[in-house]
């Protein structure tokens, strides 16, 4: 009882740390941008389909797969920024400010456009990926730990204070968060904002492309469903920390995990994610800001 | 004759299709403290975007130390030596005093000589040392002037742009504002400021101009003209008597 209680806390954790990093790309794309980018997740599935891609034809070792879901979806990422956010940004006086309704809109045309492609140069719905791991998980004690899940929540931790020491110590760190902020302030004060834009997105994408080849090299397979799927955990987790709150990313994307973990233990697995949703909506309606909500944008 | 330092000349800037300056000509001259004047609505935060980089201008241009700069981005501007306080002030809220201060001085190469600066400012401004660990959406309406002034002293500006510093303060603390202004002014910075308050302007401005509907209506010194006329005319704006 107690034993199942803690193995699914631990099966819980490990999901959620792939949630909390796709939350935390999300985040700093709508902190920064102030606009929601439903682009995120298929130009992550873009990444780890290029990596897909290259096995099918090639074959390529772990690393080398990993790195070209990172680079894929950054590519990806900057296509949507050119398109969709680039000529939409919140800075700027009367004409010059674009729309965030139609940047978001732009960011869901990419994303059919994403599919299709994907479609069209892998057409079987279904690809192995090679696993991260193939051997059993680790016994220890009485607990099962899959060595992929470890993997995942190590790269989730390590990437996590890597972000922490990027925003909190170093100068492009206190333009990033001096955008957030007051993106007209910070061009005032001389910080090139659009740059800044740019290179936040790249960052994102960067860190949503690991996240989304963790998965895939977890599950052993990839789909185009891939795309969305990750827009609606990075979504769900962002809202349940709190929109815009970096911290408040990690606890949502952990707490959705764990929630995903429970529930289907306890309630069977068909109920996954109709518990989430229930929970974020109950969540919204009692604490609309979130778990860990971000300071009021000045 | 003093040389312009900032040269504006039949400036038209405009939000969509309202123009909100309809060709604005005017000069700010080197160490001095140039003032402008007018009622709401008369295009005064315009000039200022404009001039900042923040909003494009449509035609015209705007020379700084010879250089044309009409169109350039605000970070372009910033580097080119023009630091605008905005109305408002618009420090960054949660980050601390210290970061604002940093933040002001982003695209400085020589990072020694920032630290020098932030004292300097934490000795004019001290109850900014006081609270330099404080967010700094924490701090009251007059010290947050104050920071604002501070962080666009931090990018060591030739032209400070200041626009309605004096904006819902308290009389007490805009009497401090303006000593401010002096002191900067006496210290070797050129100072072109909008305000609202005309009485408080004209008593440190060196040369002022009149704007009514996007246009100068009338420039002069302080003393050249009745000083109620002016100040009638900035508040309500009546182009004739």
């Amino acid at each position: 009882m107690i034993a199942d209680l803690v193995q699914n806390t631990l099966d819980g954790l490990a999901l959620g740390s792939t949630y909390a990093l796709l939350a935390v790309g999300f985040t700093l794309i709508f902190g920064v941008l102030r606009r929601v980018n439903l682009s995120y997740g298929p130009a992550i599935m873009a990444g780890c389909y290029a990596a897909t891609w290259t096995h099918v034809h090639f074959g390529a070792g772990l690393i080398v797969l990993a790195l070209i879901a990172i680079a894929g979806a950054v590519l990806a990422g900057a296509y949507v920024e050119r398109l969709c956010f680039a000529p939409h940004r919140s800075t700027g006086a009367g004409p010059c400010a674009g729309s965030p309704v139609a940047a978001m809109v732009a960011s869901f045309a990419l994303w059919m456009q994403f599919e299709e492609a994907a479609t069209l140069v892998l057409p079987r719905h279904l690809y192995a990926f090679p696993p991260l791991y193939s051997g059993g998980p680790l016994t220890v004690g009485p607990f099962f730990l899959r060595v992929e899940a470890l993997v995942t929540l190590a790269a989730a931790i390590a990437i996590c204070l890597l972000l922490g020491w990027l925003l909190w110590r170093t100068r492009f760190g206190l333009a990033v968060r001096a955008v957030i902020e007051s993106p007209r302030a910070a061009e005032l004060a001389g910080i090139n904002v659009p740059s800044v834009f740019v290179r936040v997105f790249a960052l994102a994408s960067a860190i949503g492309g690991l996240a989304g080849y963790l998965v895939v090299a977890s599950h052993g397979q990839i789909t185009p469903m891939l795309g969305m799927w990750s827009t609606l955990k990075g979504m769900l987790a962002m809202m349940l920390g709190g929109l815009g709150s970096l911290p408040g990313a990690v606890l949502g994307g952990l707490v959705l995990g764990l929630i995903e973990a429970h529930s289907q233990w306890y309630l069977g697995p068909q109920t996954r994610d109709l518990i989430a949703y229930l929970l974020l909506f109950v969540l919204l309606a009692l604490r609309p800001a979130g778990l860990w909500p971000a300071r009021a944008q000045g | 004759m003093s040389r312009a330092l900032l040269e504006v000349s039949n400036l038209v800037s405009a939000y969509g299709k309202i123009e909100a300056l309809k060709g604005v000509s005017l000069a700010v001259e080197q160490g001095k403290i140039t003032c402008l004047l007018g009622p709401n609505g008369a295009g005064k935060t315009t000039l200022m975007f404009s001039t900042a980089g923040i909003l494009r201008p449509k035609a015209g241009s705007i020379r700084f130390a010879g250089e044309e700069i009409a169109g350039r981005a605000p970070h372009a501007i910033v580097e080119k030596g023009i630091a605008l306080v905005p109305e408002n002030r618009l420090v960054f809220p949660h980050m601390s005093v210290l970061e604002n201060l940093q933040a002001g001085a982003y695209q400085r190469p020589d990072r020694d000589a920032i630290e020098g600066d932030i004292e300097k400012l934490f000795a004019r401004f001290p109850r900014l040392k006081e609270r330099g660990a404080q967010e700094a959406g924490t701090l009251s309406g007059g010290e947050q002037q104050m920071l604002s002034v501070a962080r666009a002293l931090m990018s060591r500006p030739k032209l400070l742009l200041m626009d309605e510093p004096s904006l819902g303060l308290a009389p007490l603390v805009v009497e401090e504002i303006f000593r401010i202004v002096t002191d900067l002014h006496r210290d070797g910075t050129t100072i072109f400021l909008v305000e609202q308050n005309a009485h408080m302007a004209l008593r440190v401005a060196h040369h002022f101009y009149l704007m009514e509907q996007g246009k100068v209506t009338f420039s002069g010194d302080p003393g050249s003209i009745a000083e109620d006329e002016v100040i009638r005319r900035a508040y309500l704006g009546t182009a004739k008597a």
